[in-house]
């Protein structure tokens, strides 16, 4: 029997504008075990996505320079929609909530908000889609 | 000329027309008396000559009637008696002083009297008593009486009425100057002062005038007006002090609604920089962290601490309510303070700001975060019109040639100019009408007060100013802000 060496290590982009708040999420992320890749706005989120699309997770800004958080995630291909996305939004009224869900988001987060949380979203998002992942495989 | 002298000159004038009417009916009088009085005397002398010259004429002759009269002559002193014949044929000493045609009554026996004068103007009273002689021969007694006694007696009558219309109209004028000014000179100089200061203003002093006569009834009337006109003006001070207490609120209301407007982009401006706070807070408490990366952190999050308080800072000096306050302000950086205020919400809704600024400082006597106001309630309107984004201009310029609005005229006044111009929805015809009446909106039910641009328009009337609107439905609309130019020197 062949012994396959696979890297299970989750790959995260986090995209946000303010370069502290992105580095921060960077470097607790890192230390938490992720693999992170970072981008500062919506136009390199959606190249980012098309160019390497083994990602397990996005965490983005919803207001972003450019393409917004929102507007990304309307323009996602089928195969796109199948990475999970964690929205932050500062501007934390239910609509915006509401419009990020209906176009797809895993999961909403108002800014500020705490790391520790943020972190057990990020852990929960990403177990939930490892978990459809092996439904769907033992579909096929 | 004085009142109390005019009625003083006009009573004189009564006075005197009056005492010289008399004085001269008086002269007459006494002067037809006088004349009569000299007249009888005559004719008493005249008599009694008559009947001796009668008698001597019938018993010694013509020789001895005229000498007696020559020697009559000589004992009247103020009589001069003379004989004469009436007819122009008799000798030239026995001429009659007048005309024969005087004297026809003498031929029915009559007693004659008349006023002569002579060449030197010295008048004379003739009496010729008539003598009839035998032989139907016409005589007559003339006795001539000079008349300067009774002119002297009238010339002194007359003096002494001058010198007492005279003394009349010295002594009235006198006593109606003294009396004039201590009744009416005096008390109408403390009623023309008093009703001076109520026409500055000042209602504190109180003038009452002793006595009941007109004047004090004036007075009366003076002070029941200043009583009222300082009630009427303590009322509208007050009424005005409440209004403007209310305006006040009433704006500082709006600025907070406008904050409100503003927050959910400062939200985003504060939530970012408090989580970076948060994060790399709890980053260094952990364990197990390098001394390099806590200072890291720590330096990170003294600067995310600065960012924040720069936004507050700029909240708070917007919501504060502070005395309104003009001085000379540069309209370019007033656009420059409500930038930050702004660019949250312009991020937020995706409308992209351009600021075209004069070259040259634009001056104008404003009250500063007032006329912030008025920018942000324009600049917040037309990201409202703009649901999708957008652009909005924004400019400021001297505005040389501007069609000033009734009530603006001043040729000396030169204007300034801030511009909002925006592509939003644009304004119908009616709606412009209205737009900037009170709690007019066209927005949904809590989502304006309807107040901000009445109170922008508000703000710029005080200021001097108006707004002017222009707008094309579907393509945008334009405010223009006129203000009037500081013109003062380099004053601070």
């Amino acid at each position: 029997m062949e012994a396959v060496c696979i890297d299970l290590t989750p790959r995260v982009l986090v995209a946000e504008d303010d370069r502290e708040l992105r580095e921060l999420l960077a470097l607790v992320l890192e230390n938490a075990g992720y693999q992170v890749c970072q981008c500062s706005n919506g136009e390199q989120l959606l190249t980012r996505l098309k160019e390497q699309p083994a990602i397990d997770l996005v965490i983005s800004d919803i207001r972003m320079p450019g393409l917004n958080g929102l507007e990304v995630l309307a323009r996602r291909n089928r195969h796109l929609q199948q990475i999970p996305f964690i929205c932050m939004t500062a501007f934390g009224d239910e609509q915006t909530h509401r419009k990020a869900r209906h176009l797809g988001a895993a999961a909403v987060i108002d800014k500020p908000f705490d790391l520790d949380d943020m972190m057990t979203l990020i852990a929960h998002v990403c177990l939930r889609n490892e978990r459809i992942k092996g439904v769907d495989h033992e579909n096929k | 000329m004085r009142l109390t002298i005019k009625i003083t000159l006009a009573i004189l004038l009564g006075v005197v027309l009056i005492f010289s009417v008399y004085s001269y009916l008086s002269i007459q009088r006494e002067r037809e008396q006088l004349k009569r009085n000299l007249s009888r005397e005559a004719r008493h002398i005249g008599e009694s000559l008559r009947v001796m010259v009668t008698e001597l004429w019938q018993q010694h002759g013509e020789e001895e009637a005229l000498g007696f009269l020559l020697r009559a002559n000589q004992g009247y002193s103020e009589t001069l008696v003379r004989w004469v014949w009436v007819s122009n044929d008799g000798p030239a000493s026995y001429q009659p002083r007048v005309p024969v045609a005087h004297l026809d009554r003498l031929r029915f026996e009559e007693t004659v009297t008349l006023m002569a004068a002579s060449d030197e103007g010295h008048d004379f009273l003739l009496t010729y008593l008539p003598v009839l002689l035998p032989g139907e021969r016409m005589g007559a007694i003339e006795l001539t009486e000079s008349m300067a006694e009774m002119h002297d007696y009238i010339q002194e009558s007359l003096r002494r009425s001058a010198i007492v219309v005279g003394a009349l109209v010295v002594s009235g004028l006198l006593l109606m100057t003294v009396l004039g000014s201590i009744w009416v000179g005096r008390p109408m100089r403390k009623l023309r002062a008093q009703a001076e200061r109520i026409g500055t203003g000042d209602f504190s002093t109180s003038v009452n005038l002793s006595g009941s006569d007109e004047l004090a009834e004036l007075s009366n009337t003076i002070e029941r007006m200043r009583g009222q006109l300082a009630q009427a003006r303590d009322a509208e001070q007050a009424a005005h002090a409440a209004k403007f207490e209310a305006l006040e609120k009433l704006r500082h209301t709006e600025r907070l609604a406008t904050l409100g407007q503003l927050s959910a982009g400062m939200a985003h401006e504060l939530g970012t920089p408090l989580n970076v706070i948060a994060g790399r807070a709890k980053l260094i408490t952990r364990e197990g962290m390098a001394l390099e990366d806590i200072t890291r952190s720590a330096t990170i999050i003294h600067e995310q601490a600065q960012r924040m308080t720069g936004i507050m800072r700029q909240l708070l000096s917007f919501a504060r309510r502070g005395e309104a306050r003009k001085q000379r302000v540069d309209l370019n950086l007033v656009m420059r303070a409500v930038l930050p205020l702004l660019e949250p919400t312009l991020n937020k809704q995706q409308v992209e700001l351009c600021i075209d600024e004069a070259p040259a400082e634009l001056l104008v006597c404003a009250d500063s975060a007032q006329m912030q106001q008025v920018l942000l309630n324009l600049i917040l309107n037309g990201i409202h019109a703009m649901p999708d984004g957008g652009k909005i201009s924004l400019s400021s310029y001297p505005a040389a040639a501007v069609s000033v609005p009734d009530g603006f005229e001043n040729p000396d006044q030169s204007w300034v100019c801030l511009q909002v111009s925006d592509q939003g929805s644009g304004i119908e015809l009616e709606v412009q009408k209205h737009m900037f009446d009170p709690f007019f909106t066209t927005k949904d039910v809590g989502e304006g007060t309807g107040l901000g641009l009445s109170i922008a328009y508000g703000i710029v009337q005080e200021h001097g100013g108006w707004i002017a609107v222009e707008s094309v439905p579907g393509k945008g609309s334009t405010f223009r802000v006129y203000l009037p130019v500081d013109c003062r020197g380099e004053l601070p």
